[in-house]
């Protein structure tokens, strides 16, 4: 393994070897073919696909999307071609990549991903799955499996008991203690945890006094997060020891350096890939130059740097 | 397509508010066809964070003209770019407009900046023998898009909303007295003016809801608001008989007997 490569799921049969810490997130990458003729996608650590549900989805009415002081509200409502065309359509193009591709999936009860984790093991092309927990569960009402530790360990346990892919659960910032959440999340057989999906947030268009969004609540993303993601995740690397991997307003190399030292083994570059279609390949670059610098031999050296338990000892090179 | 900086040219107030900026590139010059955009950035920083689309005005071999009206932060600072200044733009995108083989009376109806790209089209057809009937609305006189800029043989008539210039009233209102004659449709502007061209060059539609499909040509250049602009985020979609299609990628250019429209719009 080179010294940008890292593998995000080390307790697993399969792996998950990324050739660098640097991935696209889910939703802001399509299915990957869409980038192709811009990005040379191949040189990406991995691509987290759209999330995909059991049956096609239309999404949401627009306006989908209003743009924030230095972010975005999403509602786009899980539009994508699901299960079967994702299988069929998308798999054997992603089959001939060398990019490793994970399957986002959204279910709406603990059985469908059930069948969506099941569905996808042994396809060729998927390199593993990202649990995305931030639905609606149906069953409990419409509150999302992320919200309490009890539906987001069920998610987790369900999802594993049916596959040997590798598994990364997507958590949601939008709880009080992230860090119980993926402390469960972690015991019921997670690979990673990505952390984190979108924040909670509206906006009002004034001139006409009513929700700017149609789906009116919306996800908040873009650098605007940033800082309360790293926080999350600096709280969340003190607890578990599986790989974290950091999402949340990635737009440039200090970016990426802020969560791999606050404990994330990679990051998921989102949002900033509409404005800069290349941002993560330049990312990709600055990290490879980064450790040039400053004397490191491999990226891991720097991904928990500024945890209380790392400063204690002081780092040779980081200076 | 592709990611380019293009360098800024020359930047000229043509109404209030209102900038056309030449942009050196050739790429998009070789590339670029009319009902295309270029998503541009409004500045280095991540804030306003989204790039903005503006359609293509003018083509020339070593570029683009775009035109910009100024209305929030994003296209106040377009609007703002500086002769010898670069402009990160992302582009060609989305569906041309199509010239049909044998369309030789084309009535174009332009709302606001929409008739950016209908004066490409003109450009474009005024040399293949084609008689061009450009129809612009405006809020008023001021924001009309001086007939100067046009070229010549295109015939032009306006329509104000508060009366100051030409018809006082609706372009569409104007249309009806062309959509006889005119053997292609292409209009750009606000849903609600697309809307109405859609309706009114249906003239066979039957009561009942049961269309009959006219063989004229209609061309709907759409607007919405968007994210990526590459097909990905899914935040551009409009409803079509083909089910949901993305403005920036399936258009921005629809032929108008495949659009939906919401009872509501
Ligand atoms: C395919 C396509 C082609 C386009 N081509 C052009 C073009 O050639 N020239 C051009 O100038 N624009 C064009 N637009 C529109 C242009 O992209 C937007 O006007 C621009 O993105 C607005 O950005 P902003 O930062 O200035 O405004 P924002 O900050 O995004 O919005 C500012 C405020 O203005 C409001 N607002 C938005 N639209 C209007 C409106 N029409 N009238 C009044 N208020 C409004 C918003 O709700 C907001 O409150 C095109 C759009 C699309 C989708
Ligand atoms: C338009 C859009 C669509 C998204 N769709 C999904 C999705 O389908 N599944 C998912 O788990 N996350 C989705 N996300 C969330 C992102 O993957 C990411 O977690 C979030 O945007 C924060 O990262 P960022 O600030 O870098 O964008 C979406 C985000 C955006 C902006
Ligand atoms: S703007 Fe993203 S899909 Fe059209």
């Amino acid at each position: 393994m080179s010294r940008m490569g890292v593998d995000l799921a080390p307790r697993n049969m399969h792996g998950l070897s990324l050739i660098n810490p640097v991935m696209v997130a889910s939703g802001t990458f399509g299915y990957g073919v869409e980038y192709q003729s811009l990005v040379d996608i191949q040189r990406l650590g991995g691509i987290c696909s759209k999330g995909v549900t059991v049956r096609p989805r239309d999404g949401n009415p627009t306006p989908r999307i209003a743009e924030t002081p230095s972010g975005m509200l999403n509602a786009i409502g899980l539009q994508n071609v699901g299960l079967r065309r994702v299988i069929s359509e998308k798999a054997p193009i992603w089959d001939r990549w060398r990019v490793p591709v994970i399957v986002n999936i959204s279910g709406e009860s603990i059985q469908e991903f059930e069948e969506l984790a099941a569905s996808l093991e042994g396809v060729p092309g998927v390199a593993g799955l990202e649990v995305n927990i931030s639905c609606p569960n149906i069953r409990a009402g419409g509150r999302l499996f992320a919200d309490c530790t009890e539906s987001a360990a069920a998610v987790t346990r369900a999802t594993r008991d049916v596959t040997s892919l590798p598994l990364m659960v997507k958590l949601s910032p939008n709880v009080g203690d992230i860090v119980s959440i993926a402390v469960a999340v972690e015991e019921q057989g997670a690979d990673c945890i990505s952390l984190a999906n979108t924040l909670l947030g509206m906006t009002i268009d004034v001139r006409t006094g009513r929700p700017g969004i149609a789906n009116v609540s919306a996800g908040l993303s873009g650098p605007a997060i940033r800082p309360i993601i790293v926080r999350m995740v600096y709280q969340v690397a003190a607890a578990i020891s599986v790989p974290i991997v950091g999402v949340g307003g990635v737009t440039c190399t200090e970016d990426a350096l802020q969560y791999l030292m606050a404990g994330a083994t990679a990051v998921q570059v989102g949002t900033a890939n509409f404005v800069n279609p290349r941002v993560a390949l330049e990312i990709v670059d600055g990290l490879d130059a980064y450790l040039d610098a400053h004397g490191y031999a491999h990226v891991s050296e720097v991904v928990g740097i500024a945890l209380p338990s790392r400063r204690a000892v002081p780092t040779s090179g980081v200076c | 397509m592709d990611l380019l900086r293009a360098k800024v040219l020359s930047n000229e107030e043509i109404m209030p508010s209102t900038h056309v900026l030449a942009l050196a590139s050739p790429e998009l010059g070789r590339t670029a066809a009319p009902g295309q955009f270029v998503h541009i950035r409004s500045g280095p920083t991540w804030d306003p964070l989204l790039r903005r689309p503006m359609s293509i005005y003018k083509i020339r071999p070593d570029g683009v003209s775009i035109m910009v009206r100024a209305i929030g932060a994003g296209s106040t600072m377009i609007a703002a770019s500086v002769p010898g200044g670069w402009l990160d733009c992302l582009g060609p995108l989305g569906t041309p407009f199509e010239l049909g083989p044998d369309s030789r009376r084309l009535l174009m109806v332009g709302g606001g900046y929409g008739v950016a790209p209908l004066v490409a089209l003109a450009e474009l057809a005024l040399p293949r023998d084609c008689e061009v009937v450009l129809l612009v609305g405006a809020a008023s006189a001021q924001y009309v898009f001086p007939s100067a800029l046009l070229p010549t043989d295109v015939e032009y008539e306006v329509a104000t909303v508060d009366g100051t210039l030409g018809h006082h009233g609706l372009v569409t209102e104007l249309a009806a007295r062309y959509l006889e004659w005119s053997d292609a449709i292409y209009a750009c502007g606000p849903t609600p003016m697309l809307r109405a061209v859609a309706l009114a060059a249906r003239p066979l539609a039957r009561a009942g809801g049961g269309a009959v499909p006219s063989t004229k040509r209609v061309e709907l250049a759409m607007e919405q608001d968007m994210g990526c602009a590459m097909g990905v985020c899914l935040a551009c979609v409009v409803k079509t008989r083909r089910g949901l299609q993305r403005v920036c990628r399936d258009g921005p250019v629809f032929r108008a007997e495949e659009l939906v429209w919401e009872s509501s719009a």
